[in-house]
């Protein structure tokens, strides 16, 4: 029972995006590619929310900067759980073309944990659709443990 | 003293069940789910995608219950959690009173048009009292549009209902005007709909504007703009919370089509006996699909948002005088 509850609530992912200082090529793919009619990701239920309190799947993009790195470390801590992180772009994970600027500290992951890495700069469209769906599954994974946990 | 008795208890069996079964309840979660499927699939269809499923506001509600439940420290905590449980329950009890035409004819007594313009602002307020309590500044901005869209949508929406119970009332030959529901269908019944009315044209119209007005679709999707204010006074909600916020914009979906299919085109379309419920619940279904695609889901596609302004002024400007001028005519007429 509590299975099958996992099973059909993990087929809403609700996307939200945190920009971490990324140059925008990533953003615009996320953006504009990913939810074009094209690919439509609303099809799989996902939908963009505009708030971290509804988002269950995290796509960060950019290189954490030091400036914005406080506050996304704040926002991701406002998503409720269960809830899983997708990197996208090369940024996230070793700082891209931004690596060893004066205004990058360390990589995203000493602060949060990324479940899934989606690589490119920026990364296609579809590699960014199939980086959602493993970041479902894992988040369904995630679902089934809090789940059972709390009964 | 026993019949007394029996009738104030099958009375009030009647309404519990109106409240938690049919047509308040579970009938009209299911349906309020089923046409925001409806709406969000037909939408991606006009915009060329594929769309999710028809049952994905099922799978969000499920999905919300399992999640999390995160209060702001420096929110109000009673009133945050006490406003989505206001709306939903407010708006349940509305759905329960209003009847539908060749199935159910509403608790006697209770289907009065004063009690629903009391009921109908309830989804507001608990958005209100949401975006007041959560503490966050997108919140109150919430706040303060939801409280300015709603003066400005009452007025047609009291207009109209005016119109049509002056109309009723002027043909009655009372010459007063007639509030209850059940008496308003029963007149379309013996007259044709009120919206084959040429006087009542105008009225149905404003109505027709009301309906995406209330529920923050389209041109009005002013209160809980996502790219502005970041979906408003919901942006502090998570988990079951949310999903009590979800339900109610459900019910209030069906509450306000069921309202304008009321006050319109009850008629139904075989008389009731031998299964001939079942065809007018369906063909009632049906009517609210139609008047769902064309007031929220084809509006929805075709127009963008207005500024909060605009949109007040829109309704000030064009929806009032319309259901006004059904007034005048309708009083004129009598
Ligand atoms: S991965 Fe490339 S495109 Fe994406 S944010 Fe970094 S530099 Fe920009």
């Amino acid at each position: 029972m509590l299975q099958l509850l996992c099973k059909l609530a993990s087929r809403s992912p609700w996307i939200y995006r945190i920009n971490a200082g990324s140059c925008n090529g990533c953003d615009v793919e996320m953006a504009t590619t990913a939810l074009i009619p094209r690919y439509d990701v609303e099809r799989l239920g996902c939908k963009y929310c505009g708030s971290p309190r509804h988002a269950d799947v995290v796509l960060i993009s950019g290189p954490l900067t030091l400036r914005v790195r406080d506050k996304v470390l704040r926002v991701y801590n406002e998503i409720p759980h269960p809830k899983v992180t997708v990197a996208v772009g090369v940024c996230p994970v070793s700082g891209g073309c931004f690596r060893d600027g004066y205004s990058v500290g360390a990589d995203i992951d000493h602060y949060i944990p990324l479940d899934v890495i989606v690589p490119g700069c920026p990364p296609r469209p579809q590699a960014i659709m199939e980086g959602i769906l493993k970041a479902v599954e894992v988040w369904r994974a995630r679902l089934e443990e809090s789940v059972c946990c709390h009964s | 003293m026993t019949n007394v008795l029996t009738g104030i208890l099958t009375n009030s069996l009647q309404a519990v069940f109106a409240m938690l079964i049919f047509p308040g309840g579970l009938f009209v979660l299911a349906l309020g789910l089923f046409l925001k499927g409806v709406d969000r699939k037909v939408l991606a269809r006009l915009q060329r995608r594929v769309g999710p499923p028809l049952y994905q506001p099922v799978l969000d509600i499920l999905k919300l219950a399992t999640k999390e439940t995160l209060i702001p420290d420096t929110a109000n905590e009673g009133a945050f959690q006490l406003a989505p449980v206001l709306g939903l329950t407010g708006m349940l009890v509305t759905a329960a009173l209003l009847p539908i035409g060749g199935v159910w004819n509403g608790v006697t007594g209770l289907g009065d048009l004063l009690i629903l313009l009391y009921l109908l602002p309830i989804p507001a307020m608990g958005l209100m009292l949401a975006g007041g309590s959560s503490s966050s500044p997108y919140g109150a901005l919430g706040f303060s549009r939801e409280m300015c869209m709603m003066f400005a949508y009452e007025m047609p929406l009291i207009a109209s209902f005016l119109a049509v119970a002056v109309r009723v009332g002027g043909a009655g030959g009372s010459g007063g005007s007639l509030l209850s529901l059940p008496a308003i269908m029963d007149y379309q019944y013996l007259h044709g709909p009120l919206l084959f009315d040429p006087v009542m044209l105008p009225a149905a119209l404003a109505l027709l504007l009301f309906i995406p007005g209330t529920m923050g679709s389209g041109l009005f999707d002013i209160p809980e703009a996502e790219p502005e204010v970041i979906e408003g006074p919901l942006l502090e909600y998570s988990g079951p919370l949310l999903a009590a916020f979800h339900l109610m914009s459900a019910v209030k979906l069906v509450v306000v089509l069921e309202l304008a299919v009321a006050l319109f085109f009850p008629n139904p379309l075989v008389a009731t006996g031998d299964g001939g419920v079942m065809v007018n619940l369906l063909w009632h279904i049906c009517k609210c699909l139609v008047l769902l695609m064309v007031s929220v889901t084809c509006f929805r596609a075709a127009t963008g948002r207005l500024r909060l302004d605009q949109g007040f002024s829109f309704f000030v400007k064009y929806t009032s005088p319309l259901a006004l001028a059904s007034l005048g005519l309708a009083f004129l007429l009598r």
